[in-house]
């Protein structure tokens, strides 16, 4: 593995199916230590492509790099270094949890002699513990996801792949995920897909969206929140006119009762139109980054096409 | 080699800890002690006027040998069963993608099944040479060639669950995958019947033919050309295996 090379890497990958591109020429690169959230519309390549991420599809073109290395020219690399969790968590009904991952986890190539200590630290992790005499086929969805969840960490991998890892999950179990996927983030490359865009905004680092198989977008989300609308409440009624006096102010929208949406101009931030704000006296009870930002660029890549794909 | 293992262990302890197999065991061994204890009775009833007739058949002709060709025509049957949920049912139950993420090699993948199938078929055929081989402390068997036949059932045995494995490979739906096996198995038993009714018997069309290769061994002939078809039947079928499952991964 060359340490220079990000965790995981595509390039220009493609991969097609009967003639038809499910995934086109798509290229990104995730260091260790950083998650990324892969957006995208039903049928947009997003589970294809963590397929590919996973060493379990071949790319028809281009090639999936892990830690420098092709991950299907180097299937015993990818063995130890990739944790999939595919959209149906692939759970053997006839074992109990504890014998899944022990089986997982020799799958993987730990060690036997590290293979109790593995399967504790995941059990642990993915709060399974009164579980883990259950079988597998008697579990709950969200439980079932969980299994799912603990088998593609119990190896320690260095990139962990994760399909749609909320799908089933109660809020608070949602919510105990997010603090998973984070903490898992310290040490390991996280990609996962979902569809909701609180997720990626709570645990993901960067996103990119996907849209019939190409990348449409990508970005750090903390330059998406840096160069994006704001949200102020004020204490008093003012008209468009007034905002636009503010010379940090682009545009200026009411979306309620004195509370506007409004998009700075290039190099403004959210400290600048604070202060204009309080010295214009227009007395500001909020202001926040609008994670609508996300939400509007993903709407308006999906509505692009939807017109066509009706059509088709 | 350990992920061979690991595959076909974690297959056998699956298998049986579903009734299915204990099943599928409990019923074979009913069937085969049935024929059994008829065969013993009629040989009992027989066996004081066979004492008169010189060279007369003796108790592995006429119990152990029958038993063990009718065991034959039962796995055409039984070992589709037994193999129709390796892959198909993997592929069903969506737990395929955990083996082939795994990066353990798609032969790999098929060679744990193939032995983890094979345990539980080769289980029954060991039950059912049991079966005669306790005559043994009443009268002499002729244990060579039950050993014999015992071998070949053995290949058979391995033949027919490459080809169930082939067939599970194939499809994702294991009913399908059960009748195709049981139709490819037939096909190659009785594939020269129509040139052995017109007296032909030792054309290609006979070569192909399972019962050509496997009736030597009932009469104690272990030939090296049989093992190697019923070797070649095998192999062939586990590598169309291997290549189905590279083709879900590169075709989709």
């Amino acid at each position: 593995m060359n340490e220079s090379s990000p965790a995981l890497e595509l390039d220009r990958i493609g991969r097609h199916l009967s003639g038809r591109a499910i995934v086109e020429d798509l290229s990104l690169a995730l260091e260790r230590g950083e998650v990324l959230g892969l957006l995208g519309v039903n049928g947009a390549g997003k589970s294809t492509t963590l397929r590919m991420m996973s060493g379990m599809l071949a790319p028809s073109s281009g090639q999936v790099r892990l830690g420098g290395l092709d991950l299907y020219a180097n299937p015993g690399y990818a063995r130890r270094n990739v944790g999939y969790l595919p959209e149906e968590p692939p759970l053997y009904g006839e074992l109990t949890i504890e014998e899944y991952l022990r089986f997982c986890a020799r799958l993987h190539g730990v060690d036997r002699s590290a293979i109790v200590a593995a399967v504790e630290r995941a059990i642990e992790r993915c709060e399974l513990g009164e579980m883990r005499r259950r079988l597998t086929s008697l579990l709950s969805k969200g439980f079932r996801q969980r299994v799912g969840l603990a088998q593609a960490l119990v190896h320690e991998p260095a990139l962990i792949v994760l399909d749609e890892p909320a799908s089933g999950l109660d809020p608070i179990q949602a919510l105990r995920l997010r603090d998973l996927i984070r903490a898992l983030s310290k040490d390991h490359a996280v990609v996962l897909s979902t569809h909701v865009l609180s997720d990626v905004l709570a645990c993901c680092d960067r996103v990119a969206i996907l849209h019939r198989g190409r990348l449409r977008h990508s970005t750090v989300l903390s330059e998406l929140d840096a160069g994006g609308a704001m949200l102020v409440h004020l204490e008093r009624d003012i008209d468009d006119q007034a905002w636009m006096r503010i010379v940090h102010v682009a545009r200026a929208q009411a979306i309620g009762t004195r509370r506007w949406r409004i998009d700075l101009k290039h190099c403004s931030g959210a400290g600048d139109l604070a202060k204009a704000i309080n010295d214009a006296g227009y007395g500001l009870v909020e202001l926040r980054s609008d994670n609508n930002a996300l939400e509007d660029i993903f709407v308006r890549i999906a509505a692009e096409t939807a017109v066509p794909e009706a059509c088709a | 080699m350990s992920a061979i293992r690991l595959v076909a262990c974690n297959d056998i302890k699956r298998q049986f800890a579903q009734p299915f197999a204990w099943i599928l065991l409990a019923l074979t061994t009913a069937l085969l002690a049935w024929q059994f204890l008829i065969a013993l009775d009629a040989y009992l009833r027989i066996a004081p006027k066979l004492g008169a007739v010189p060279n007369s058949q003796g108790a592995t002709d006429l119990i152990a040998i029958p038993l063990l060709r009718s065991l034959s025509g039962l796995l055409m049957l039984l070992v589709p069963l037994a193999t129709m949920q390796t892959l198909a049912g993997e592929r069903r139950a969506h737990t395929l993608p955990l083996l082939l993420a795994a990066g353990i090699g798609n032969l790999r993948i098929v060679l744990g099944k193939f032995i983890g199938a094979f345990v539980l078929v080769a289980a029954v055929v060991l039950i059912a040479v049991c079966m005669p081989l306790m005559l043994e402390f009443g009268t002499a068997l002729d244990l060579a060639r039950l050993a014999a036949a015992t071998f070949g059932l053995l290949l058979l045995a391995a033949s027919l669950t490459a080809i169930g494995i082939a067939c599970s490979a194939w499809t994702a739906h294991p009913a399908l995958a059960a009748a195709a096996a049981l139709i490819i198995g037939s096909l190659l038993a009785m594939i020269d019947m129509g040139a052995r009714y017109q007296g032909i018997d030792n054309a290609l069309i006979n070569w192909l033919s399972l019962s050509t290769h496997l009736e030597p061994f009932f009469f104690g002939l272990v030939a090296s050309i049989d093992i190697v078809y019923f070797l070649l039947v095998t192999t062939l079928a586990l590598l169309f295996a291997a290549r189905r499952l590279d083709s879900l991964r590169t075709r989709g």
